[in-house]
């Protein structure tokens, strides 16, 4: 099944990291895609504009951002939106995504992707910004269900039907994170298979795989490590439904060789509905 | 006690970046099966903290040789509760670290310090900088003796100039190959910040040179930055251009038509 955009499945992708660049464009491993996270390349003129302006000649990109602050109360930046813009056409984006999330107001940068309470007040006021935003870059917006790490008690809505809803109201996208909803799941208490099935089916443009950090009490989105299988399980139910999807491996701490990241990225294929 | 959106982000947003009213978590965040509201939202103030500090450490290694892991952490905790960033970027987050640094009381070998944190930000500077093609030292044989004061060199976007107190440039070169981080003593220092070949590199100018580059840099032809240095002879002269066109520090020379 195609998302209503008619956006392409790229294949299987791998998350393009500084420690790789060398690696890439000296060996030109077979890789179907990279995706780039906006914000490293946005204000740089000197290696990684360099280093991407030559992979992405190679290969499709796909930008990935965590500023767009979407969910926040404060102004939108036009500054950011206007760079993002110039970014997705210098790299020839295939689409621009980024968080269901806010990451600071008042003029104040978190730098981290901070938990919505799922409100009705939330809904209207996220699917305003999103339409505003859509408009400005001209493209769909694309939103990745978060990890979180707590709730709150103001939230009406399951993170899931509120997504759901979101896409109605709004006429985004989602880049459906799988190990999210697992790590948001056992974080919360919820069931991550139902979370998976009450998204509607011809929204998802992508899908994120990556490893987390475990500490008893709550887990973390580390991306530290490889693809545990109760995550894989939840990539083929989410494939089952919603057919193959491009499918992209995150990896920021402790990163490995490239080739042990990519070989990670193609397990994907063992855990398709349709693998033998 | 209910808050519409804009309350709750300010209040969560409080909490993280200074720790103010704590005890509204209890109302405002539910427990999990394992952790208070409390301890959830100190995963948020912890990640907080530590992002941003990872984020100075990257940009100021050598300050962070220099003072050890605990007095450079004690830093940017100081540095971060005072310049919360404002950026959708943290590229530029320690842009204020050098005058920070000179306003904190009691830090030893303040000066060495101010001076090591100075150099580094230009480093940052010069690596982000627009690359543009280095231009080639030019036939100046050819131009008439009374043309030359007109000649315009224009300096590469990733160039900084800076005077310090002390040969800072030594303690990084040190650091950086792993060796022992040397006794530095004091001793003016003019240098010329650049990148070359997406490296950083750092050129030590005599204070003449520093005033000619200067001028240039600042957008002068050749005849008024030459005036800024009557005692330079031309062979002097002659000399710095050679060593600057071979660093790559000029991406055009415009000669009279």
């Amino acid at each position: 099944m195609a998302n209503r955009w008619q956006l392409p499945d790229l294949g299987f992708g791998v998350g393009l990291r500084s420690v790789h660049w060398a690696h890439i464009l000296g060996e030109q491993p077979a890789v179907d895609w990279f995706e780039i996270l906006s914000e490293n390349y946005m204000d740089t003129g000197g290696r990684p504009a360099y280093m991407l302006d030559q992979i992405a000649e190679r290969y499709p990109i796909v930008m990935h951002g965590v500023s767009l602050n979407v969910g926040s109360t404060g102004e939108l930046d036009r500054e950011y939106l206007t760079k993002l813009k110039q970014l997705a056409r210098r790299t020839k984006a295939q689409w621009v995504s980024d968080h269901l999330c806010w990451t600071g107001v008042a003029g104040v940068n978190t730098h981290d992707l901070l938990p919505m309470p799922y409100t009705d007040e939330s809904l209207r006021h996220v699917a305003g910004r999103v339409r505003q935003i859509a408009d400005m870059l001209e493209r769909p917006v694309v939103l990745e269900n978060p990890s979180t790490y707590l709730e709150f008690a103001a939230s009406t809505w399951r993170e899931c039907d509120f997504l759901a809803a979101l896409c109605e109201e709004s006429g985004c996208g989602l880049l459906l994170d799988v190990n999210n909803v697992y790590v948001s799941s056992f974080n919360h208490g919820f069931n991550p298979a139902e979370y998976i099935d009450a998204l509607p089916t011809d929204r998802t443009v992508q899908i994120h795989l990556a490893g987390h950090t475990n500490y008893g009490t709550h887990i973390l989105d580390t991306h530290s490590d490889t693809v545990i299988d109760a995550v894989w399980e939840l990539y083929r139910r989410a494939t089952e439904r919603m057919g193959r999807v491009s499918t992209l491996l995150e990896w920021d701490e402790s990163i490995p060789p490239f080739d042990v990241v990519h070989a990670e990225a193609l397990k994907a294929r063992e855990w398709l509905p349709d693998a033998t | 006690m209910q808050r519409d959106l804009k309350g709750l982000q300010r209040w969560m947003q409080a909490t993280i970046v200074s720790g103010e009213d704590l005890d509204a978590a209890g109302t405002l965040i539910l427990p999990s099966a394992t952790l208070d509201p409390l301890e959830r939202l100190n995963i948020y103030r912890g990640m907080y903290e530590a992002r941003l500090v990872d984020a100075l450490r990257a940009d100021y290694p050598g300050l962070v040789a220099l003072l050890g892991d605990e007095q450079s952490t004690d830093l940017a905790e100081l540095y971060i509760e005072a310049h919360p960033s404002r950026s959708y970027t943290l590229n530029r987050f320690g842009d204020s670290l050098p005058d920070f640094v000179a306003e904190v009381e009691g830090l030893r070998r303040a000066a060495f310090v101010q001076d090591l944190a100075r150099l580094e930000l230009l480093g940052t500077e010069v690596f982000d900088e627009q690359e543009v093609a280095a231009a080639e030292f030019p036939p100046l044989a050819g131009v008439p003796e009374e043309e030359w004061a007109k000649v315009r060199f224009y300096t590469i976007p990733a160039l900084r100039l800076g005077s310090f107190r002390y040969p800072v440039h030594r303690y990084l070169a040190a650091i950086r190959t792993g060796g022992m981080a040397p006794r530095i003593p004091a001793r003016p220092t003019r240098l010329a910040v650049f990148r070359r070949d997406f490296q950083v590199h750092h050129l030590v100018l005599s204070p003449g040179a520093a005033l000619l580059l200067g001028a240039l840099a600042s957008g002068e032809a050749l005849g008024a930055a030459m005036e800024r240095c009557p005692a330079m002879s031309e062979a002097t002269v002659f000399r710095y251009f050679q060593s600057w066109c071979s660093a790559g520090l000029f991406h055009r020379i415009a000669l009279p038509a």
